[in-house]
């Protein structure tokens, strides 16, 4: 658990952050210059808060009235950088064990051996740093840090520098390491993508300014926070499960995970686009709400692969688009515009159903797709 | 090397170990000066920048009376080590490394410097955050990160050493067996007669040692750097 309040000036740049965050992964969005590294690096010790307090648990890490601020390499905390920075004179293997031998044996939470089947760095031990494919050096890098046995993960745009499909092939090592490890993570980034697909709870950064903070669907009710969501690209993530495959229609039949039961109690049928995966294996796929439409009533005679039920929880205007956050036993973010949302006359706890193609489907940590 | 006379070979192995003696003894302090003038920034640091560097603009033979003032058995400093400690440096082999790690350390803080500068702090970060203290990030990153920059300033200091001329003479005189070095030896054969095939073999001697020297720092270098690249 983790207690954040701090202030910090730099010239004309002025952060601001008053949160507390006990979830086991907590995002970071804002666009670039938003203080979501600045923030990270006061939270690791790098950079002193001009004033305020940081705790985790129970400890104090920095505290500018009783004048506490305990240095980086005391304060257990994983920083995992966006340019990776192994150490260039080391080879994978010495950088993995690099924090991990100024440690006892009972303070060390994981084995090398462990750490190295978690996220696949068996082949790469005894190569140099500048050996490796951005992607390996991420991997050998959120290794190091986890081998000193941090008691949080901060992760600073991880993948920035990585190309869609390189993302793809981190994101599911990241979801292993959430899973797995259970250490807390602080994930920053500017791409909502990235971030959703591990966490749906976030803390928004605006100009140095925290505008929201909590579960997506719920603070985007605010503008600044929709605004900022929207610009670093809204997605609804589904937790889906292969059914079957169906070659000739070219599509892949899928169930949605719900996190509760749905309205109707029934499995949700999903269909996205064809592909080869094993029958019952999880999946997260990505839809963006501009990508679905709603309709009062169930459609006959559409081509439309994927109509869904559900009753609208919450509308919220901006002054072009109108969000329209739908439960279909999790909750969906649908973009429309003001006059749909006025044609269909939306309110909350009306049943609607959500229309989208299965191409809008997009499977996520697949680096085949 | 039969052609080298006895007495030759001595004045040999002297430059040697002056040599290796004066690269020892700059080793450490070059190490702090160049990582100070690097990384931290206090007041007055123009001026120890100055001070350091002032051998490599002064002619040698003032720093060589300096150092005589002050190290010299009634010089400032001399008086106090001779009296109390019966230590006494001018005119002996001391005063020859003394001489020449005075010469030859602006030459050590400079690739230290420049070595240090160029290393990432970002990495010394990285190491903090990892759970290295301060003392640790420096001794397992920065000075590993600058090892190239720190052999290069080891072996100028070395070869400055081997060149060392103005001070040596002023404050270690020309002794034979104790304070003669090459340079001084060459001298000594040119100015005796019939002694100019013996400074022709000596100056020989001297520029095959200089070039091999600066080899040696090129290829640890190399070694260096293809070890980060991993084409070892």
């Amino acid at each position: 658990m983790l207690q954040l309040t701090a202030e910090l000036t730099r010239g004309a740049f002025h952060l601001q952050v008053d949160c507390h965050l006990s979830e086991p992964v907590t995002g970071i969005i804002g666009a670039s210059g938003s203080g979501k590294t600045t923030l990270l690096h006061m939270i690791a010790g790098l950079v002193p808060p001009s004033a305020g307090r940081i705790a985790i648990d129970d400890e104090v890490l920095f505290d500018s009235e009783s004048g506490i601020s305990v240095p980086p390499h005391r304060r257990r905390l994983g920083l995992v950088f966006q340019d990776c920075r192994l150490f260039p004179h080391l080879s994978v293997a010495d950088n993995l064990i690099y924090g991990k031998r100024l440690l006892s044996p009972g303070e060390q939470r994981f084995s090398l051996e462990a750490v190295i089947e978690l996220l696949e760095l068996g082949a790469l031990l005894r190569l140099r740093p500048g050996q490796l494919s951005g992607g390996q050096a991420q991997r050998v890098a959120i290794g190091r840090a986890l081998l000193a046995s941090p008691r949080m993960l901060l992760l600073d745009e991880p993948l920035a520098s990585l190309d869609w499909r390189l993302k793809q092939q981190i994101m599911p090592f990241l979801r292993r390491v959430r899973d797995v490890t259970r250490i807390p993570m602080l994930y920053v980034s500017h791409d909502s993508k990235e971030i959703l697909d591990l966490t749906d709870r976030v803390v928004v950064l605006e100009g140095g300014k925290m505008v929201g903070a909590g579960p997506v669907v719920d603070i985007i009710q605010d503008p600044r926070v929709l605004r900022q969501l929207r610009l670093q690209g809204l997605v609804n993530i589904l937790p889906l499960i292969f059914m079957s495959h169906d070659r000739e229609g070219s599509l892949t039949h899928l169930q949605l995970r719900p996190l509760v039961a749905n309205a109707c109690g029934n499995p949700v049928d999903v269909s996205g686009p064809l592909l080869d995966a094993p029958t019952g294996r999880d999946i997260h796929a990505m839809l963006r709400p501009e990508d679905i439409a709603l309709a009062r009533t169930r459609l006959t005679g559409v081509s439309i692969q994927n109509q869904i039920q559900g009753h609208v929880v919450r509308l919220i205007h901006t002054h072009d688009r109108d969000v329209c956050v739908v439960d279909i036993g999790i909750p969906l973010m649908v973009e429309i515009s003001s006059h749909g949302a006025k044609m269909l006359d939306l309110a909350a706890g009306n049943p609607v159903w959500c229309l989208f193609k299965s191409s809008a489907l997009q499977y996520l940590g697949h680096p085949l797709n | 090397m039969y052609w080298l006379s006895q007495e030759e070979w001595v004045v040999l192995g002297l430059s040697a170990r002056v040599g290796i003696c004066c690269a020892a003894g700059v080793a450490i302090p070059g190490i702090v000066c160049g990582w100070l003038l690097a990384r931290t920034r206090f007041p007055g640091k123009a001026l120890v920048d100055a001070i350091l560097h002032a051998p490599l603009v002064m002619p040698p033979v003032v720093t060589g009376y300096l150092l005589l003032v002050v190290l010299g058995r009634r010089g400032l400093l001399g008086e106090i080590l001779f009296r109390y400690f019966g230590i006494t440096f001018a005119f002996t082999w001391k005063a020859a490394v003394i001489a020449s790690a005075v010469m030859a350390f602006p030459l050590m803080v400079r690739s230290v410097r420049i070595a240090m500068e160029m290393a990432d702090p970002k990495l010394e970060a990285a190491a903090r955050c990892l759970g290295a203290s301060p003392l640790r990030t420096f001794l397992t990153v920065t000075l590993p990160l600058a090892r190239p920059g720190i052999m290069t300033g080891l072996v100028l200091a070395f070869a400055r050493s081997l060149g060392e001329f103005g001070a040596t003479i002023v404050f270690a005189g020309n002794i034979q067996g104790e304070t003669r070095t090459l340079p001084l030896a060459i001298y000594n054969s040119m100015q005796s007669p019939g002694g100019d095939a013996a400074a022709l073999r000596l100056v020989m001697v001297s520029i095959l040692l200089s070039l091999g020297a600066l080899i040696a720092s090129e290829i640890m270098c190399r070694r260096f750097s293809s070890f980060e690249k991993g084409i070892e």
